[in-house]
């Protein structure tokens, strides 16, 4: 329980440094890769976002589907037409190994409820699945918090974060 | 968040009454009318009660074999991605029906879909409010909420909902879905929101049939709301009273 407690401390503490800078080579600990995002600044400060953001979709998402307020601040549509490239992050662009912002990080933590199984993942134009949620995948196993743990230890034969098949 | 309001019947009767004296379309020319092209909301502004979207299908426009709204809303909606299941489980947000009367012997075909009832049975029976109507009549399945139990699909008298069977890919960023969910019609509430009609009616009118036509119903200058008025129209099992949003003219 310790070990837990204080490998999670040591994620959040990573999380919240700039990624990229702990996670070159030598970083002890491998972190999830952030691909670059359009614009300067995100619907609020990074810190806030990456505490609350599941808050703030919550909530805009409840309203947009009761009240069909459609405003772009807070809605998930929004979050993919900011930090995932319509023309494929995964395929088109050469970036394949950036990964996709939201699931890179979800992957990293662990978190198996995320938007994907229902939502597109990219903006209109090509939306389509990130492989990692596309049913092949769905079969695969995701990471259990022993697999997580793994991970956060150093299983390091993925620099990217994501499970790519 | 949830909470389902309910028009008023009897103000709606009123509201009815009051079409007979507000100002009609502009009439160009005998027989030809130009309607206000209806206004879309802002995107911070809730949904009014004002409104009540509906749809008059003229079945004697529609043809047997047609088949460019069922086309149009499967592409909207990027339905049809199913890998595993039977026909008979696939998602179907709008179907072609043809009817023949047995005895007369005649023949009609028209488009059915989720007839967005004013007091939907769907919503009645839903365990967990996932189904709900909105204040402008049009009736949706809240998939955070939904668990899949498909009593909504028992209780809709127009076979309008599907469940998902599997899990789905390449969904379309304005329609999400997804394995475990109940689905149906959403009248394209997307394009509604921003003012455009929903995709079957945009290609029936591409077709040049023009079968199908969009609009909010308590505005009495709507081509809907006239065309209501003049005409007969009916609902589909108008016995149950259920008032429903999609009304057919001809059958
Ligand atoms: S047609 Fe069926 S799904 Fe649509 S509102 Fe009526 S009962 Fe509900
Ligand atoms: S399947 Fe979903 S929407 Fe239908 S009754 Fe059950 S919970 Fe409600």
């Amino acid at each position: 329980m310790k070990r837990l407690l204080q490998l999670l401390s040591m994620a959040v503490l990573a999380l919240t440094l700039s990624a990229p800078a702990l996670a070159g080579e030598g970083g002890r600990t491998p972190l999830p890769t952030i691909p670059a995002a359009k614009g300067d600044q995100c619907v609020e400060d990074t810190a806030d976002m990456r505490r609350n953001h599941m808050k703030y979709l919550k909530h805009h998402r409840d309203e947009t589907m009761h009240q069909g307020i459609r405003t772009e601040k807070y809605s998930l549509k929004q979050c993919l037409e900011c930090h995932v490239p319509a023309e494929g992050s995964m395929a088109a662009g050469g970036k394949e190994s950036e990964g996709h912002f939201c699931v890179n990080c979800h992957v990293y933590a662990g978190v198996t409820l995320d938007c994907f199984e229902c939502h597109a993942t990219k903006p209109e134009t090509t939306a389509q699945f990130h492989p990692l949620v596309s049913p092949a995948a769905m079969k695969a196993e995701r990471p259990d918090s022993n697999g997580l743990l793994n991970r956060l230890v150093g299983v390091t034969e993925n620099k990217t974060g994501v499970a790519h098949e | 968040m949830s909470e389902h309001k309910q028009p008023d019947l009897a103000r709606r009767e009123l509201l009815g009454r009051g079409a007979a004296i507000a100002a009609a379309g502009v009439t160009l020319a005998p027989g030809v009318m130009l309607y206000g092209v209806a206004q879309a909301k802002p995107a911070d502004e809730p949904v009014s009660s004002k409104v009540r979207w509906g749809m008059l299908v003229d079945t004697t426009k529609c043809s047997s074999g047609c088949n460019a709204c069922v086309e149009a809303c499967d592409k909207e909606h990027g339905l049809g991605n199913e890998q595993h299941s039977r026909d008979g489980q696939r998602t179907q947000y709008i179907r072609k029906v043809e009817l023949r009367h047995k005895f007369t012997g005649a023949t009609h075909s028209l488009p059915v879909m989720c007839q967005h009832c004013e007091t939907p049975p769907c919503v009645d029976v839903c365990p967990t409010g996932a189904s709900f109507k909105r204040a402008d009549g049009i009736v949706l399945v809240d998939r955070h909420i939904c668990i899949g139990c498909r009593y909504c699909m028992m209780a809709c008298p127009y076979k309008a909902r599907s469940f998902v069977h599997e899990a789905l890919t390449d969904q379309r960023p304005h329609t999400p879905r997804g394995k475990g969910c109940v689905e149906s019609c959403t009248l394209c509430v997307h394009r509604v929101d921003e003012g455009r009609e929903p995709a079957c009616v945009e290609a029936c009118a591409a077709d040049g049939s023009r079968a199908i036509i969009f609009g909010d119903l308590n505005d009495p200058n709507s081509e809907i709301a006239q065309r209501v008025k003049t005409y007969a129209s009916s609902e589909i099992r108008a016995d149950l009273g259920l008032n429903t949003g999609v009304r057919y003219q001809g059958i």
